[in-house]
This record gives structure tokens, C-alpha cells and sequence, in this order.
């Protein structure tokens, strides 16, 4: 962009606004898409469904070994690699087309499927239930940093593990009209949640143009995939509905102690989905994905809080635009049992560089202890987070009205600018704290010295109590019911 | 030259996997009592290994090696405990129940029970329950591990202990149970003898409830 400046010869000078991140070199990156590329011919990758092992044979392009094994040609992954939409716009039930998936668009959301929740009356962790999904999603649906929800916990008293994902959509669906993105059981699972979201969309094609959901897919690490996430690959690639592969590995334990090497192994995984979804179906929306870190080598846990998760998490985006993909990425999350100190510094972290990096879906947000525990506490404060890091992202303007040269001489030497017009009009540019504190000792003492945390609690509750979504009607909730209702049936034999 | 015991600890501490093994064979080799080889070499590398891990001076990588060379001690070992009738760490049966893939949590805690002493049978994922039952009457464990790491793959557990009490065998074997969603709680209610929270605690604990 040319900034033009007044009362200056105009400057043949590129004026970047937003902040620059990027973690790797186009080189590097080559380095690691081409290391991948040896991995599937060289390795291969495991899959364990008929189907998709038949694609492979019959394509030519691949040798599928006794073990399951696929090995793929690069010149059927280059030529699959063309073939994705590089743009994907959501649309929640709320009718907006409010999440336009594309380079540099970033937006923010939950986690899925949280065994336990952070029971803020009692002070204790106890298994998450169907109504907390629903007030998470009405505390996503109030929040204006976030863009969509995934469940945040999952639903421990639906009455069958068989068909818990439709329950689980449906109480996503009750409390919050933004996008989502889906986990599901498996395949059958993934077309009754498909099912129940183009009663909304009005129907496959217009779902297909204005799709309400992303279905979350995963491979397991190292170079494996299981026949339940194949199915719902293959599924989502017939009907045209966005889906990620998202791997997660974890370095030391399930891909290499090196973030490089992970990247490789993760790409590979990644890769494989790509050129089995084009034997498919090509060009259907597919979107890269992971969710890399290390195992924590004194506990083992995964973590969520590791520098490195969110270093690994921008390289893969760096990897994305370069191969003109959509990315999935990680951010918000933290290892903290509760939400405390920890959670926030370490939710700022992934949040901040998941920015900076351009990723497209950042999830996770609200996540503690390690992918375990729900805080509906940790989604408030993170809106906070996400508000400053996006004020951050905004960059600096540079044309004539923010270089300001004429305010500067107005005032001149010695004067004020509070009351002048140019601030009247920029300071709303700023960031409107709405959790952070900024007053002084005394009145801060005179309001009760509350931390950030009662804060927070105080915000969270104001929430539950006061905010309403937009209701379903009563026929498409019947119709919503049918489908469950159907689940249910065939799985209680 | 006699084979040097505490040498071998060190060898063990250092992770060298294929030292250990060898000195091992030629400790056996050179006619000293298994169980010497075993407490004084094999053990007290081990002992050492689990002190630093506890101080933080040693971690998950350097610990698993040293299980690792443990394991290859062992192989050699065993068979001799077994023809001296020397005290020594049983079997464990591990396996990931039927629907759940999650796999390394699992076998980092098979990697530590090897460390400890015991023969480990990693059954593998998405285990039915009869497999579980099978696996107790052919190998006839002092301990059965089971991981869960869903939700709602955590009462497949609770079946399997079931079913281990209608096959007979529940009495010759102690349960023990884990993953991310199982609770000491949990544990109680279906009935297993030991909950892990980790890999490395799951060991103290089944050897505390082994040995009482
Ligand atoms: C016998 O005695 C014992 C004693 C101790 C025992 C023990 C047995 N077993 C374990 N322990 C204990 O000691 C071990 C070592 O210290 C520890 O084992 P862990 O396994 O806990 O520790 C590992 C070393 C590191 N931890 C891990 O590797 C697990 C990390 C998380 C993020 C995780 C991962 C990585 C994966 N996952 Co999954 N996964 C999550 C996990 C979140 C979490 N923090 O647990 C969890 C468990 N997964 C979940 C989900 C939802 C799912 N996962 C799925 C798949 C996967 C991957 C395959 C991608 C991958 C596993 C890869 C692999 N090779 O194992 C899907 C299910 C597939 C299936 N049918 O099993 C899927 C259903 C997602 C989907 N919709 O597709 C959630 C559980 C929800 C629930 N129902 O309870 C989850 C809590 C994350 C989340 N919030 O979404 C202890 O638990």
C-alpha cells in the first residue's frame, strides 16, 4: 500500500499496517512440504477402511502394501492440492454470513468435548452435563470476540455413547447462533448432525453455499488413520461439507522430539487426506489442521500451554498459505488446573502468535487443564485477551488523518489534545478495556478491590442470568427432535 | 573378569540398552546368582532412575531408555528367577478398551512397568472385552491395566471387570485402571483395585497394593 503523505514529496515506499509474523522462510517451508512429500512415498501412511484403500488402489497413483500401508505419488498430492476452495464463507443459524474463511481472516473459537467442568459454585471438577454446553454456547453467542463454537465440554448425561454428538449439536444449537464446528461419533453420526444443520440452511445445496458448520476429523499420529474418521472424511467430501484433518501429535511421544520433524510427519498426515479426498470428490472444501506440541517430558501430559504448541501452531500456518489452504489452528489454552495466572499468560501466548500468524479457525479457546477441564470463567477472560490481541493485529495507520501533522501543528508547543476534534473522532480506534482494570488504588478499593478473577466471575454470571439467543422455532425443533429421536431408536437395539 | 554390578546400574542410569543386555547374558554367563544380578545391578540402577526422576533430574526420555534397558535385563534374567524361585515382579496384561484409539498414554505406562521389573503384554487398542479375559487366563497376570481416555468408552471397563468375575478369574488378578476421564471415584465404582493418575505414580501404587 502507497501512503501518500501531506506536505512531503509522495515516498515510493510500501507502508505495511498490520504487524508481519511469520515463523518460517519460503525455503524452509519447501523444505519441509518436500520432506513430506518423501514421507508419503517413501512410508506411507496406515488406513484402515475398504473404501478408501480401493480409491488408492484403482487411482494408480499410490501402492497400497499388505499392512494397510498407502504410499502416494507427489504428482497425485500436487494435482489434489489444486483443487481446494482457497475460500469458505460459515453461516450460523443466525442467518449471517459472519466467518469468511480466507487468507490472513482470522477468527476465534472453542474447544469440543471437555469431560469435566470447572464448577464455579462449588469450587470443584465434576463431569460436564448437557446444560453446560448450553451455557457455554450462550456465553460464545454474547461474546464478541468469539466467532464460533465448537461444544466446549462434552454432553456426559446423553443416554447413549452411540449418539451423544447429536445431543451435543442440539444443545450447541439451542444456545448459540454463530458457526460451529462439529465432532461426531462416525460417519452415520457426522450425516444426522449434517442433517440436522441443513434445517436451517434450507437444504444440501444451500448448505453447500452457505455451510453452518465445519466437521472436525482427525488422523492419529503417527501416520495413521482409523476407520471411523475415514468414513466421516469420505462422507464430508460427498455431501460438500467442510471438514478439517486435523492431526494431533505430540513431539517426543507420537511425532519427532523436533518441531520441524512433527511439521514433516503432520503435513504428511495432512497430505494424505488431501489426495484421498480428491479421489473422492474433488474440490471439496477440506481444511488443514493440527493441533502440534510436545509431551511435557515430566508429566507427559499434552499440553496446551507449551511454547512450542504455539511456535509449531503458527509454522503450520506459515505452511497453509503457502499451499493455499484454510488452517485450523490452536490457541486460548492452557495447562492450569483452574483458571488462574497461569491460564492467562499462556492463553495470551497461543492467542497472540494463532493471530499473528493469520490462522484461519483458532479453537481450543477456554481450554484448562490440558484439554480436560471446562471454564466458562476462562472463555470471558479470553475475550478480553482476544480483544487486545486483535488491537494489536489492527497495526498502525499511516495515512494523512493518523500521521496527524496538522492536529500536531494546531496544537503546537505546549498545548493540550484531549479536547480537539481529532481525537474526539480516533480515540475510539483504540481498544475498549472491559475487564481490565486501569483505575486508580483508591477507587479501585472504594469498588470492592476486585481482581481480574472476580472479575471475570462477576462478567460470567452477568451472562448466564441476563443473555437469551435467539430462540429455535417450534417446527424445526420437532424436526430436530426426529433425527435425535431416530439416533436413539436405531442404537437402543 | 567378573562383571562389575554397580558398573551395570550406571550403564542402566545411562540408558544403554544394549550394554545392559550384554553385561546381563555375561553376568548369568559368569554363573552369579540371578538375584544378586537383579537387586544389586538392575534394581539399583532403577532405584536411582526413579529418585532423580522424583528430584527433577531426570526426565520422561531419560527414564523410559533406562526402562528400556531394564526390559532387556529382564529378558535374559527372567528365566533364571524363574528356575531359582527368586522374588521377583509378576506380569502385567495392559490394553486401550473397545471403541477408545488413544494409545500412548497406555504404553508409556506398559514402558514403566517394564522399568519395575514386570513382563508387559501390550494387548494393543480398541480391545473387546472378551480379549481382556482371554489375555488373564493364558498369561495369568498379577496385574490387568486398562486405559480409557473417553468418556464413553470408560464402562467398558467396569464390564470387563465383570466379565473377569463370571469367566472366575477376577480373584487372580488386580485391576488396575486409567486415562484422562477416570477418577479415583470411578475406580471405586466399578470395582478395579488401583487407579493411575501417571505413568510414574501407577507404579508406586500397584506396588504398594502388589505387595501388601
Ligand atoms: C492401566 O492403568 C493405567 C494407569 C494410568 C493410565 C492408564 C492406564 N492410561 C492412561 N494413564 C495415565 O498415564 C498415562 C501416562 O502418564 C496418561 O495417559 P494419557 O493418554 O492421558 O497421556 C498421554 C501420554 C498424553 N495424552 C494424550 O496423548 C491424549 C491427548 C488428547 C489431546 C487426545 C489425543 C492426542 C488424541 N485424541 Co482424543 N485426545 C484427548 C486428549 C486430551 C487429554 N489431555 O487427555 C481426549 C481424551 N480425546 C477426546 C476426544 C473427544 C477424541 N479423541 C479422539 C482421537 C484422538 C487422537 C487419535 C487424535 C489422539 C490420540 C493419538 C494417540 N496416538 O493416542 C477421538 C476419539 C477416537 C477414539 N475412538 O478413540 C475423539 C472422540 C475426537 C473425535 N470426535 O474424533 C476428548 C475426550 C472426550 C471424552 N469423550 O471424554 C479429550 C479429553 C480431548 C478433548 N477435550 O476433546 C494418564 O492418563
Amino acid at each position: 500500500m502507497k501512503s501518500v503523505m501531506p506536505d512531503m514529496q509522495p515516498m515510493n515506499q510500501t507502508v505495511q499496517e498490520t504487524p508481519v509474523f511469520q515463523v518460517l522462510t519460503e525455503d524452509q517451508i519447501e523444505q519441509i512440504y518436500f520432506s513430506a512429500l518423501e514421507v508419503l512415498e517413501r512410508v506411507g501412511s496406515r488406513v484402515h477402511h475398504d473404501e478408501a484403500l480401493e480409491l488408492f488402489r484403482s487411482s494408480g497413483d499410490a501402492v497400497v502394501g499388505d499392512d494397510k500401508r498407502v504410499r502416494v505419488t507427489t504428482s497425485l498430492v500436487e494435482r489434489a492440492l489444486k483443487s481446494y476452495p482457497r475460500k469458505i464463507t460459515l453461516k450460523g443459524r443466525n442467518g449471517v454470513r459472519s466467518v469468511a474463511l480466507q487468507k490472513d481472516h482470522v477468527y476465534f473459537g472453542t474447544g469440543s468435548d471437555l469431560p469435566f467442568t470447572y464448577d464455579r459454585k462449588t469450587g470443584e471438577r465434576r463431569r460436564t452435563q448437557y446444560k453446560d454446553i448450553v451455557d457455554a454456547a450462550r456465553i460464545v453467542d454474547y461474546l464478541p470476540n468469539f466467532d464460533f463454537f465448537m461444544s466446549h465440554g462434552i454432553v456426559g448425561d446423553a443416554p447413549n455413547p452411540l449418539t451423544y454428538d447429536r445431543h451435543q449439536f442440539m444443545a450447541m444449537l439451542e444456545g448459540c447462533t454463530k458457526p460451529y464446528v462439529v465432532t461426531s461419533v462416525d460417519g452415520e453420526g457426522l450425516e444426522d448432525l449434517w442433517k440436522m444443520a441443513c434445517l436451517f440452511q434450507g437444504g444440501e445445496n444451500e448448505f453447500r453455499l452457505n455451510p453452518m458448520f465445519v466437521a472436525y476429523i482427525e488422523p492419529i499420529s503417527p501416520l495413521t488413520n482409523d476407520r471411523t474418521a475415514v468414513e466421516k472424511l469420505l462422507f464430508a467430501a460427498e455431501k460438500g461439507i467442510p471438514a478439517m484433518y486435523t492431526p494431533c501429535p505430540s513431539s517426543g511421544a507420537t511425532a519427532p522430539a523436533t518441531i520441524a520433524g512433527m511439521l514433516v510427519q503432520s503435513l504428511a498426515e495432512t497430505l494424505l487426506a488431501i489426495a484421498l479426498c480428491y479421489l473422492k470428490r474433488p474440490g471439496m472444501p477440506l481444511i488443514m489442521g493440527g493441533v502440534t506440541t510436545v509431551m511435557d517430558m515430566r508429566t507427559t501430559t499434552y499440553s496446551y500451554g507449551a511454547p512450542e504448541m504455539a511456535l509449531a501452531s503458527a509454522a503450520n500456518t506459515d505452511i497453509s498459505k503457502w499451499l493455499n489452504l484454510i488452517m485450523f489452528s490452536t490457541g486460548g489454552c492452557s495447562d492450569a488446573k483452574v483458571l488462574d495466572e497461569q491460564a492467562a499468560i499462556e492463553s495470551t501466548l497461543s492467542n497472540l502468535t494463532a493471530f499473528l500468524s493469520g490462522a484461519n479457525l483458532v479453537h481450543d479457546v477456554g481450554y484448562i487443564d490440558s484439554g480436560v477441564n471446562a471454564s466458562l470463567e476462562s472463555l470471558v477472560m479470553n475475550n478480553e485477551i482476544i480483544g487486545m490481541v486483535r488491537q494489536v493485529g489492527k497495526g498502525i495507520k499511516t495515512d494523512e488523518a493518523h500521521l496527524a501533522l496538522k492536529v500536531i501543528d494546531e496544537v503546537g508547543p505546549g498545548g493540550e489534545f484531549v479536547t480537539h476534534d481529532h481525537t474526539y473522532e480516533h480515540w475510539k480506534e483504540w481498544f475498549l478495556p472491559k475487564l481490565m482494570d486501569r483505575s486508580d488504588w483508591e477507587t479501585w478499593n472504594a469498588e470492592g478491590a476486585k481482581t481480574m478473577l472476580d472479575r471475570v466471575n462477576d462478567e460470567t454470571q452477568r451472562i448466564l442470568d441476563e443473555h437469551e439467543p435467539q430462540p429455535i422455532d417450534d417446527n424445526t425443533r420437532k424436526e430436530l427432535k426426529k433425527i435425535i429421536d431416530d439416533a436413539d431408536k436405531r442404537h437402543s437395539k | 573378569m567378573a562383571v562389575d554390578l554397580g558398573q551395570m546400574a550406571e550403564l542402566l542410569i545411562a540408558g544403554k540398552v544394549d550394554d545392559v543386555e550384554k553385561m546381563t547374558e555375561q553376568a548369568i554367563d559368569d554363573g552369579m546368582d540371578p538375584s544378586d544380578i537383579l537387586q544389586k545391578g538392575l534394581i539399583a540402577g532403577m532405584d536411582v532412575v526413579g529418585q532423580r526422576f522424583k528430584a527433577c533430574d531426570m526426565f520422561i526420555p531419560e527414564v523410559l531408555r533406562s526402562a528400556k534397558a531394564m526390559g532387556a535385563g529382564m529378558k535374559q534374567l527372567r528365566p533364571k528367577l524363574v528356575a531359582s524361585g527368586a522374588k521377583m515382579a509378576g506380569t502385567m496384561v495392559i490394553g486401550t478398551v473397545k471403541g477408545d484409539l488413544h494409545d500412548i498414554g497406555k504404553n508409556l505406562v506398559g514402558m514403566m512397568f517394564e522399568g519395575a521389573g514386570f513382563q508387559v503384554v501390550n494387548l494393543g487398542i480398541d480391545l473387546d472385552t472378551q480379549v481382556f479375559v482371554d489375555a488373564v487366563k493364558e498369561h495369568k497376570p498379577e496385574l490387568l491395566g486398562m486405559s480409557a481416555l473417553l468418556t464413553t468408552t470408560m464402562p467398558k471397563m467396569g464390564e470387563v471387570i465383570n466379565a473377569l468375575k463370571e469367566a472366575g478369574v477376577r480373584d487372580q488378578v488386580k485391576v488396575m485402571v486409567g486415562g484422562a476421564p477416570v477418577t479415583e471415584e470411578f475406580a471405586k465404582e466399578i470395582g478395579a483395585d488401583i487407579y493411575g493418575a501417571n505413568a510414574a505414580s501407577s507404579v508406586d501404587k500397584a506396588k504398594e497394593v502388589l505387595e501388601a
